[in-house]
């Protein structure tokens, strides 16, 4: 068999046409419009984890389709770094997966922008009522719940007892009552840069890579707001702002933290951390398994953020959503349901290190699986949130403060930019997000 | 080799003379197999075509359509006209992140041609090894630019990577890398430079492979220096591998992204934020699309009017070469 020229050229066309359209195919992601890969038993799920995170994951999916016979979750895996900016093309694009994991302080740029499924018709007041208060209000939009909270974390400090131990300060907190205040972490921070060589730091804080809302724990210790009551305008600019903003500049000019630390830093708090640079760092609860996997050389433990006129702390956590146009609502919605069951819950927490949402499992002990020795310190530490700090972090405007707040802060710490006209930066940005 | 064909045509048409009907069926043949040839033509560049249409020119007439609207972060809302651009003009980061990418520009390119060149001369030479080397020094194009870049990081993070702790080991202070502007810059720079040297020294090579030996062997005899060999044949005999170089270095600086995303985010404080990265934190932090958009068209209009102007600057060049 003879094969012609005109022969081999269309076979070379068909098969570039065939690779560019399998390469259109690369970029269409877990779409829920297509109609072909399963339909309306089918849910496709995107979300970000650590290991820990992942395996609870794929439990409780598996867990789901035994008890939904001929139902598929397909579980599609993502770093954090991009899962939004992926998301958002999904949307623009119809192509969206139909549930995917949002943060507290991002839910409320899909759900304000009518992005996602509205749950009312599924999860009743009762229903409502079993999530704490706190953790219900933060997927609300408008009244009506977009999401469910699936889990939640927050902060705390760990520390090398080597380090500490050398440097003379063994009085650490036991307890939420007798954390530190703010003086008397600064007085520790100050002992330890005495102590140590010019190129291990006191602690580091875990302001980084879209962490600069956890600076507002500074501001709600120390008895500030960032917006005002009615979340119409910013508060910022008073004694408190003030306070917490020198209180942590200081960090920076005084040499208490590394200076490639600030909110624009590349490099995660607890990596500095389990690199052996600094002595204490604030971490949240979900890196506890890796910097148990991670460190060897050192021992460490926990205790309670510093106080100010009262305790404060960081919303950690996600909830899951599902998007507006999921193939099948219903079946979306059960597994939303299905995912924050106490079982569920308490398996996927206990493996991850994280703190349950649901009323019925907070007292109890879950079977933390790393350092259950310290657990106790982040649920504890839990409680020092309000619901007045959980409205104002999970407001819409977040969204849009988030990077002028990166900004301002990164231009206190890192380019000496004074605390009032810091301020005034951050309460403009504020006020034209809610304006 | 066209020259020879007609030539040839326009003999066998003199000697022998044709009658109407065998002039319109040659005319008719001719016809069609020029109608076959630019078919076969447009069979060629048609999947080029199409790929450059729908992955170049309609995103980029789209994101001009974008740009003149107001974006909600999940789609345009409304037409805006200019405004967009009129907030351009005064938006100090804008303009801080327009000298960074000019600053950044105006000293990679040069040096990385210079560096490229130099190299280029020397694994051009009989050097031990010079397969091995060749090698080494365009990996770094080869991998990922994330990838990169990353390396990056592990070299020159300030408390973690390499050089500060083989500076502090020598027995001097690290420098600040992520915390001081200048230092940053340079970071960024020098990992750019490893990135980029390689390949211009094998554009570079392919150009100093082209040059006869002969003509160096005529300047030796006439007394040229190593030096005047270099200056006065080499580098006017690569010119057009410069200008070659000297836009793709060019695009590639005003195009920069993943290196200062994953090495320094743009900071500290805005030190290391360019044109695209600016962008980038419009369209995707901020969900600005529309804004983000705007500056991608002025990214686009410079790297436009600058390739025009060294295009017609070097056409004779060009054409020569």
């Amino acid at each position: 068999m003879t094969i012609s020229r005109r022969q081999i050229l269309g076979g070379a066309g068909l098969l570039a046409a065939t690779a560019a359209l399998n390469g259109c195919a690369g970029f269409s992601g877990g779409g829920n419009n297509d109609g072909g890969d399963g339909g309306e038993n089918t849910l496709s799920f995107t979300t970000w984890g650590s290991p820990a995170e992942e395996e609870g994951f794929r439990r409780g999916i598996e867990a789901f389709e035994a008890a939904n016979s001929g139902v598929r979750v397909e579980l599609d895996l993502v770093p954090y770094e991009q899962i939004f900016t992926n998301i958002d093309a999904q949307l623009q694009a119809n192509t969206a997966p139909d549930l995917f994991r949002v943060d507290y302080g991002t839910i409320g740029a899909y759900s304000s922008q009518d992005q996602l499924l509205d749950l009312s018709s599924y999860f009743d007041a009762a229903a409502g009522e079993e999530f704490l208060p706190a953790m219900w209000q933060a997927i609300q939009f408008d009244g009506k719940p977009f999401g469910v909270p699936h889990q939640t974390d927050t902060s705390a400090i760990v520390y090398r007892t080597d380090l500490l131990g050398d440097a003379g300060i063994t009085d650490i907190p036991d307890s939420l009552d007798s954390a530190w205040t703010w003086d008397e972490f600064r007085a520790v921070a100050e002992q330890l840069r005495a102590s140590l060589p010019d190129e291990l730091y006191p602690f580091v804080y875990n302001w980084q890579l879209g962490g600069s809302p956890r600076w507002l724990s500074w501001l709600f210790q120390a008895g500030g707001r960032l917006f005002n009551e009615d979340l119409s305008g910013s508060a910022i600019e008073s004694d408190a702002g003030t306070k917490a903003l020198a209180f942590t500049q200081a960090f920076f000019t005084d040499d208490l933290v590394p200076p490639n630390s600030s909110v624009k830093s590349s490099t995660y708090a607890d990596d500095a951390f389990s690199a052996g640079t600094t002595a204490m760092a604030f971490v949240g609860n979900f890196v506890l398994p890796s910097l148990d996997a991670d460190i060897t050389d050192f021992e460490w433990s926990a205790t309670y953020l510093p106080q100010d006129e009262r305790g404060a702390s960081d919303l950690g956590g996600n909830a899951l959503v599902a998007t507006k146009n999921a193939r099948n609502p219903e079946l979306a919605a059960e597994f939303l349901r299905f995912m924050t069951q106490p079982e569920q819950m308490s398996d996927f927490c206990a493996r991850a290190m994280e703190l349950p949402t649901l009323k019925s499992l907070v007292g109890t002990d879950l079977d933390y699986q790393t350092r259950p020795d310290i657990a106790g310190i982040f649920v504890d530490q839990a409680t020092t949130l309000q619901p007045s700090d959980v409205e104002q972090l999970t407001s819409p405007a977040m969204a849009s403060i988030n990077p002028a707040l990166s900004d301002q802060l990164e231009a206190a710490f890192t380019q000496g930019q004074p605390v009032e006209e810091t301020l005034a930066n951050i309460a403009a940005a504020v006020d034209q997000a809610t304006g | 080799m066209a020259a020879d064909t007609s030539t040839r045509e326009e003999t066998a048409r003199d000697v022998t003379p044709s009658l109407p009907a065998t002039t319109y069926t040659t005319r008719a043949g001719r016809t069609s197999r020029t109608g076959r040839s630019t078919l076969a033509s447009y069979g060629f560049l048609g999947p080029n075509l199409i790929l450059l249409g729908v992955f170049l020119f309609l995103p980029l007439g789209w994101a001009l359509l974008i740009s003149f609207q107001e974006s909600s972060g999940f789609g345009a809302t409304g037409w805006v006209g200019l405004d967009n651009y009129q907030r351009l003009v005064s938006d100090p980061t804008f303009w801080q992140s327009s000298l960074n990418t000019a600053v950044f520009t105006l000293i990679t390119v040069p040096l990385s041609l210079a560096l490229g060149l130099g190299l280029a001369v020397l694994m051009n030479s009989v050097l031990p090894g010079r397969k091995l080397f060749r090698t080494l020094i365009y990996l770094p194009m080869v991998i990922s630019g994330v990838a990169t870049a990353l390396m990056g990081v592990l070299l020159f993070d300030e408390s973690t990577g390499i050089i500060n702790k083989l500076l502090r080991e020598s027995g001097f202070p690290g420098l600040p890398w992520q915390s001081q502007g200048t230092a940053a810059f340079v970071s960024i720079i020098l990992v750019t430079l490893w990135i980029r040297v390689g390949f211009n020294m094998v554009i570079y090579l392919a150009g100093l492979q082209g040059i006869s030996p002969e003509l160096y062997e005529a300047a030796k005899l006439d007394g040229a220096t190593s030096w005047q060999q270099f200056r006065f044949l080499t580098v006017p005999l690569v010119g057009p591998s410069t200008f070659f170089l000297l836009i793709m270095d060019v695009i590639y600086s005003f195009q920069v992204f993943d290196t200062i995303f994953v090495m320094t985010a743009g900071g500290p404080g805005r030190s290391t934020s360019v044109l695209v990265t600016y962008a980038y934190e419009n369209g995707f932090v901020t969900r600005d699309q529309s804004y983000a958009a705007a500056i991608g068209i002025v990214i686009f209009l410079i790297t436009l009017i600058f390739t025009a102007i060294q295009w017609r600057g070097n056409r004779s060049r060009d054409t020569a070469g």
